[in-house]
């Protein structure tokens, strides 16, 4: 499923230089660099808990890092007051877990919503570009439906037809095929493959599922505790000797009981 | 000791903190209401008609019956009272005048408390907790523009029409028991309540209810942007949100009952 995108060297779309984020006194991410190339899908793959929602929260200016820098079209986007950043993100679109669509409005009024605050076209033309926008992820004829009465996998399309709304250059998906069913996880795969194909699309996902990972990744981004433990194509993960990025990829358990010291230290709360 | 000294400090920094969230907040409000629509950033008009017909309009069976029933109690109790000094004919001025300024004013607001700022409280909370509100960032949507300002300035519009007429069913609902009940004449009952009344009362009930929005709009947003976790949070910042309004209603009434009183 590689599709060869037509990138030249210098064309990154998305860099991050040495970030580090921080909730308190714990570090969530240690130093982590990668980058994206314009049209590129790149994979941040990782367990529970090891930092790649943040990762991504960060990247939509969600959070503000502890230090380091993220740069979007080669502009500082950490460093930007909250006027530059609402500008950028109107040429950014982000998928939610749970899709997160307005409960109060329809689907076809959740999909106009950037278009009507944003823009200034007319009524008319803003219902035709909803319209076209609901048919791209499958949805056609779905617009005066209100999300309740939607399936999972239909309010993630509805979710994507929204940020797909204002055309924007780089899209973030956050565990797009959580809680689906492995055909309806599929379809959103392809649908996340078809929209980066159509649009050259720079795609940053979020994720912990080995499959869909094997469908849509051009490069992978693989973090364990806030650390990147491998970064590069599928392949070339597949050949590096990491512990970790080898139990993840075979899909073994952690050993269990460990160190017996420490597990007695657990169950007595000593702290020495 | 320290412990004591400790939690006293924490106490305070948390004080500080929230306050300091609340001041963050009114002036953003301020600022999407008054400053950004002058530069043409445009107000949400059709939501904030949509949340004054839900403030207004569908509050005003529940809080027109209470404070008739108010009016009634209150014409009673005066009754028992006035009634060994054979001046019954004064529950009129009794009842027209802790009517506007006080009991209708605190009464709507506590019964709009318990409608709206719970529902605004419950409403933000869960669109937190349904990523809504990141969803608003992402998409360069300003979540006070978009959500607070048209609850506020509906709010703002909302209650003191609820007052007013909760101030004239209330004078309605003493007029009933002591026509019915009493034996009162109406013309006397009108005469009365009319002389006794003035405008200075009116402004009283009103200045009231427009700062009592203020506090029911406040602590339900403020509340309402803290919810953390899931539905769990969302309860127990929403019953935060009634319990705080009202102690806050009640001690701003107490200010302003005060002021009134030199003034």
């Amino acid at each position: 499923m590689q599709q060869d995108v037509p990138t030249t060297q210098s064309d990154i779309h998305l860099e991050v230089h040495d970030l580090v984020v921080k909730y308190g006194d714990r570090t969530v991410l240690k130093k982590v660099n990668f980058e994206v190339n314009r049209g590129e899908v790149l994979v941040i793959l990782g367990g529970s808990g090891c930092g790649k929602s943040t990762l991504l929260r960060n990247l939509v200016g969600l959070m503000r890092p502890y230090s380091g820098q993220i740069l979007i079209n080669g502009k500082d986007f950490t460093g930007m007051n909250e006027e530059e950043r609402m500008a950028l993100r109107k040429r950014m679109g982000m998928c939610f877990q749970g899709s997160a669509l307005f409960n109060s409005m329809t689907i076809g009024e959740n999909v106009a919503l950037p278009l009507r605050e944003h823009t200034r076209l007319e009524n008319s033309t803003i219902e035709i570009m909803t319209r076209i926008k609901l048919e791209l992820v499958g949805l056609g004829g779905f617009d005066t439906y209100m999300p309740s009465e939607l399936s999972g996998g239909m309010k993630k399309r509805a979710g994507l037809a929204r940020a797909m709304a204002m055309d924007p250059e780089i899209i973030f998906y956050d565990e797009p095929s959580a809680g689906l069913d492995p055909i309806v996880a599929a379809d959103l795969d392809m649908l996340i493959r078809k929209m980066q194909h159509t649009f050259n699309l720079t795609s940053v996902v979020v994720t912990h599922e080995m499959e869909s990972v094997k469908l849509i990744a051009d490069r992978v981004l693989m973090l364990d505790k806030g650390e990147v433990v491998g970064y590069g194509t599928l392949d070339e993960l597949r050949q590096t000797d990491h512990p970790f990025v080898q139990q993840f990829f075979e899909r073994r358990p952690n050993e269990e009981g460990g160190d017996e010291a420490t597990y007695l230290q657990a169950l007595t709360g000593n702290q020495n | 000791m320290t412990a004591f000294l400790g939690h006293t400090g924490r106490i305070t920094l948390n004080g500080l903190y929230s306050g300091s969230t609340v001041c963050v907040l009114m002036v953003e409000t301020v600022n999407w209401m008054l400053v950004q629509p002058l530069r043409g950033k445009g107000l949400r008009v059709r939501s904030t008609v949509e949340h004054f017909v839900e403030f207004g309009v569908r509050s005003m069976p529940i809080v027109g019956l209470i404070c008739f029933l108010i009016g009634a109690i209150m014409a009673m109790q005066s009754a028992y009272s006035l009634e060994q000094w054979g001046a019954t004919r004064l529950i009129a001025n009794l009842v027209g005048v802790s009517a506007l300024r006080e009991l209708a004013p605190l009464m709507a607001a506590i019964l709009i408390t318990g409608r709206c700022g719970a529902a605004i409280t419950a409403e933000i909370g869960t669109m937190k907790v349904a990523e809504e509100i990141d969803a608003l960032h992402v998409m360069g949507l300003n979540p006070t523009k978009f959500l607070v300002v048209p609850k506020f300035l509906a709010m703002l519009l909302a209650l003191p029409c609820v007052t007013v007429l909760s101030m004239l069913i209330m004078i309605l609902g003493g007029y009933t028991v002591s026509v019915l009940l009493i034996g009162l004449d109406t013309q006397l009952y009108f005469e009365q309540t009319a002389s006794a009344l003035a405008t200075k009362d009116l402004v009283t009930g009103l200045v009231k209810s427009v700062f009592f929005a203020v506090v029911i709009c406040w602590v339900g947003v403020y509340r309402g942007f803290k919810v953390e976790g899931g539905a769990e949070g969302v309860g127990k910042q929403t019953t935060a949100s009634v319990v705080n309004a009202i102690f806050l209603i009640i001690l701003v009434d107490l200010v302003w009952t005060t002021l009134f009183y030199f003034i």
